[in-house]
């Protein structure tokens, strides 16, 4: 957390993503450090999860190179990239929808970060932990498809944690949630990274990333458009007609 | 050369036949999401329809055939509204389960009720050629062949160009979206799955007038619908005609060239290949 | 508990082996079919019901043991065991090659693409001199219904208890993950292509197996027999019919629905043939997940289980 000499985690140069001709993202380079929470905004299919899927490996990129602990690892498989440490949650939520509330987040143990648990007793054990962490214990045996919106927001975040990643993406963890269940993750996330994780949060709630960031950066049809201090981002007026720009349509 | 063009002659003639056989499963398929192993019973029952009309009620088959096309219409649309909607949104191996149930099903009951005799549709013109630039021309063949592309325009034009084409569509594209426009799901399913059934039915009677039938015929038939429906892009009408043309002048170069016992090493090597070879966001809606 | 479960297994098997002495020579026939059948069953149950790629093309691993066996034997003149592997690695090898591109494939795609590979792979061997084309090949004779039984039931037991295995296994979970939800196991660190080929390989050395051991038994083999389009499909049936993904489910649907369609079949074919249909259409609607999950489902919800199904995939 001291901000004394930054070490970088994560770099990412020139990323470019093109579907069929068109665009998703352009030339974006950031650089996340070690435990820092970085915050990702930007308006809709301003390119966010697309960048979060570069970086998992669910797509590759049209263009550019991507390092992790100072090794490149744009081309290896997701299955790889989550075994080095990256974890990630998914927007639309994707948890197994037959397996209970422990077993899906068992598996982030058996498989994440160094290959994870080779035992399934200790991946349960700590797939347990995991749940008391975000606080769904009490639902550990049901299965997955019958949770409501918050708690499968909890179930992502735990899957993604039972992996121990080192580098966590979070993708609109927030979005849908009320104030106080806002509160809460807000809380578990901070948690997270004072546990050493490094954090890039994908987010539309404007007031939970300017409080949990230490950097924002913001994309704008695929381009990144600023980047700094939350506040400063916030109030740069590339960023204002961004999002003003949006609403007026 | 000549024999050659021959060839190719027989092979289109044979492919709009196909085609109109696929025609209804990659409707079905790309709507409902059901890929219905029945679909060649279905085909079958439209040859016994056709016959029955013809022999018993001396209709000619070509007059019969939209008769033939309403009895099937009226039998998918009860199926679907009755059994198949009860699973419709369960897991795809289910769907492909009680379609392959329906076909069994069906093909027993055929032959319980029609006998395993072979069958065609023979009227006085079946026999009939005639020479075009050296090349020997069906008639009965070549009217099939009308008949299909006929059926496949109409389909095309009413999928893209009426009220309730588009409601299909629509339902195909996202069935939410499809209900909040006031498009009711249930009603567009058993709608489909009629007109494909229909479809099947019209199939069966030009093959009834084409070639010999059983009970059994259904099974073969539902492979190469399956083949050509991938082919053609389910949905699109007139892909799906063009598929069955691929698949009647491949099979028939095949048959000439390699043999006979070579035809289905090609139809489902094309196929194989053609899933493997094209990237999966081509079949993105499934 | 355990000891009671090891118990109960092996008096089952016990009084399984023991048929050829105090049964009837045709229910020990009905027997080794209804075990490779069993056998189909289970080992389409670990690329289909455990990570649920619905293979409509295991026939292929059970002709090229079939063939594979059979030339060995009846070309080269090789004993037994070594067409057996030979008919193994022909499987494996298939899986592995064949394995890699249709595994990409996903839903209906991979269905029709091993229904494909099943019907091209049949037209294939019937072009092959080798292969006795569409003759088929002829094997050494020899009268033994007692050690072909025994032997399936081995193959049978070997194979369910490599199934228990994997399904306790870190191997298991992931193949579940994937069956659940593909992209979200492979950004939590399932190598899924290796797992899926893996998967396919296994189900293919047993099935082969079973194609081995049928081809010695009845002697005669022809391409339109080892790479039956129907076999596809009844192993399928019977496996989801007991409960895919369980270790036991598809051992009960083979062996109920083998002893129905043998008690039918004596009677009149055709309408052993409806039946069959009819309780397919039956199963799916009403018991769709199979008989396994029906007995927990019953005791927990009674009847309205098989109403709360229906609710769950109608429109």
């Amino acid at each position: 957390m001291t901000a004394s000499e930054p070490k970088p985690i994560f770099t990412a140069r020139g990323l470019t993503k093109r579907f069929r001709g068109l665009t998703a993202l352009s030339a974006v380079s950031f650089t996340q450090n070690e435990g820092e929470i970085l915050g990702l905004i930007g308006p809709n299919g301003a390119g966010k999860t697309t960048l979060v899927s570069l970086i998992s490996g669910t797509l590759s990129p049209t263009e550019g190179e991507i390092e992790f602990e100072g090794q490149r690892i744009d081309g290896l498989k997701s299955y790889r990239r989550a075994h080095l440490g990256i974890g990630r949650t998914f927007q639309v939520m994707k948890p197994f929808p037959g397996l209970s509330v422990l077993e899906n987040v068992a598996i982030g143990a058996l498989f994440g970060t160094g290959r994870g648990e080779r035992s399934r007793v200790r991946a349960r054990e700590r797939a347990r932990a995991c749940l008391d962490f975000t606080g769904l214990n009490h639902r550990a045996d049901q299965r997955a498809d019958a949770l409501g919106g918050p708690d499968r927001k909890r179930l992502e975040l735990a899957k993604a944690l039972a992996m121990q990643p080192k580098f966590l993406l979070l993708d609109e963890v927030m979005a849908g949630l009320n104030p106080v269940e806002v509160e809460e993750v807000i809380a578990l996330i901070m948690k997270i990274r004072a546990n050493g994780v490094s954090i890039l949060v994908i987010e539309h709630v404007m007031k939970a990333i300017r409080r949990l960031s230490d950097r924002l950066f913001v994309l704008h049809h695929g381009e990144k458009i600023a980047e700094g201090k939350p506040d400063e981002v916030l109030n740069d007026p590339r960023v204002v007609e961004a999002y003003l720009g949006r609403r007026r349509r | 050369m000549e024999l050659f063009s021959q060839i190719i002659v027989n092979g289109i003639l044979l492919g709009g036949l196909y085609g109109l056989m696929a025609l209804g499963m990659g409707l079905v398929w790309g709507v409902l999401n059901i890929v219905n192993l029945a679909h060649g019973a279905l085909i079958m029952f439209g040859a016994y329809a056709l016959y029955y009309l013809f022999s018993g009620l001396g209709l000619d088959p070509f007059v019969g055939l939209p008769l033939a096309m309403l009895i099937l219409f009226c039998f998918g649309y009860l199926l679907q509204r009755g059994l198949l909607n009860l699973i419709v949104r369960s897991a795809l191996l289910n769907t492909l389960l009680i379609t392959f149930g329906l076909d069994a099903v069906f093909a027993h009951v055929a032959q319980l009720a029609f006998s395993a005799d072979f069958r065609t549709i023979n009227p006085t013109y079946a026999g009939n050629n005639f020479q075009f630039f050296g090349l020997t021309i069906p008639l009965a063949r070549l009217a099939a062949f009308g008949v299909a592309l006929l059926l496949a325009v109409l389909l095309w034009l009413f999928l893209g160009h009426t009220r309730t084409g588009r409601a299909i569509r629509a339902t195909a594209q996202n069935l939410t979206a499809a209900r909040l426009y006031g498009v009711n799901p249930r009603a567009m399913y058993a709608l489909t799955f009629g007109i494909g059934a229909a479809l099947a039915g019209a199939a069966g009677g030009l093959y009834g007038i084409v070639s010999q039938f059983t009970p059994y015929i259904g099974a073969s038939l539902t492979a190469k619908s399956f083949v050509i429906a991938i082919l053609g892009g389910l949905d699109k009408p007139l892909g799906v005609i063009g598929g069955g043309l691929v698949l009647g002048v491949a099979e028939a170069l095949t048959a000439l060239y390699l043999g006979p016992t070579y035809t289905d090493v090609i139809s489902f090597g094309l196929l194989v290949l053609i899933l493997v070879s094209r990237p999966a966001s081509v079949f993105e809606r499934a | 508990m355990k000891i009671r479960i090891i118990f109960i297994v092996v008096v089952v098997l016990a009084l399984l082996a023991g048929v050829p002495w105090y049964g009837s020579a045709s229910i020990v026939q009905f027997g080794i079919d209804a075990l490779l059948t069993a056998t189909l069953a289970q080992g389409w149950n670990l690329i289909g019901g455990y990570a649920g790629y619905p293979s409509f093309g295991n026939s292929v691993f059970y002709g090229l043991g079939t063939y594979g066996t059979a030339i060995a034997m009846a070309q080269f003149g090789l004993p037994f065991w070594a067409g057996l592997v030979v008919g193994g690695i022909l499987a494996v090898l298939c899986a592995l090659l064949l394995g890699i591109p249709i595994l990409r494939l996903r839903g209906p795609y991979f269905a029709i693409a091993t229904l494909g590979l099943a019907a091209a792979m049949g037209a294939v061997i019937a072009n092959l001199g080798i292969a006795g084309r569409n003759n088929g090949l002829i094997l050494p004779l020899f009268r033994g219904d007692a050690l072909f039984y025994e032997l399936a039931l081995g193959l049978l037991a070997l194979t369910t208890l490599m199934i228990y295995l994997v399904s306790e296994s870190r191997f298991g979970a992931g193949l579940i993950a994937i069956r659940e939800n593909e992209d979200a196991a492979a950004v939590m660190g399932v190598n899924t292509t290796l797992y899926k080929v893996m998967a396919l390989a296994l189900s293919g050395f047993v099935s082969a197996l079973a194609g081995g051991i049928h081809a010695y038994w009845i002697t005669f083999i022809d391409p339109g027999s080892a790479f039956d389009a129907t076999l596809n499909v009844k192993m399928v049936i019977m496996a989801v019919f007991g409960g895919p993904g369980t270790v036991l489910g598809p051992i009960i649907g083979a062996f109920l629905l083998s002893a129905i369609s043998e008690v039918l079949a004596a009677k009149i074919s055709t309408v052993a043939g409806l039946f069959f249909g009819g309780v397919i259409v039956l199963a799916v609607v009403f018991m769709p997940k199979g008989l396994i999950d029906v007995g927990y489902g019953v005791r927990r919800l009674g009847l309205s289980y098989f109403v709360q199904n229906i609710r769950q995939n109608r429109l």
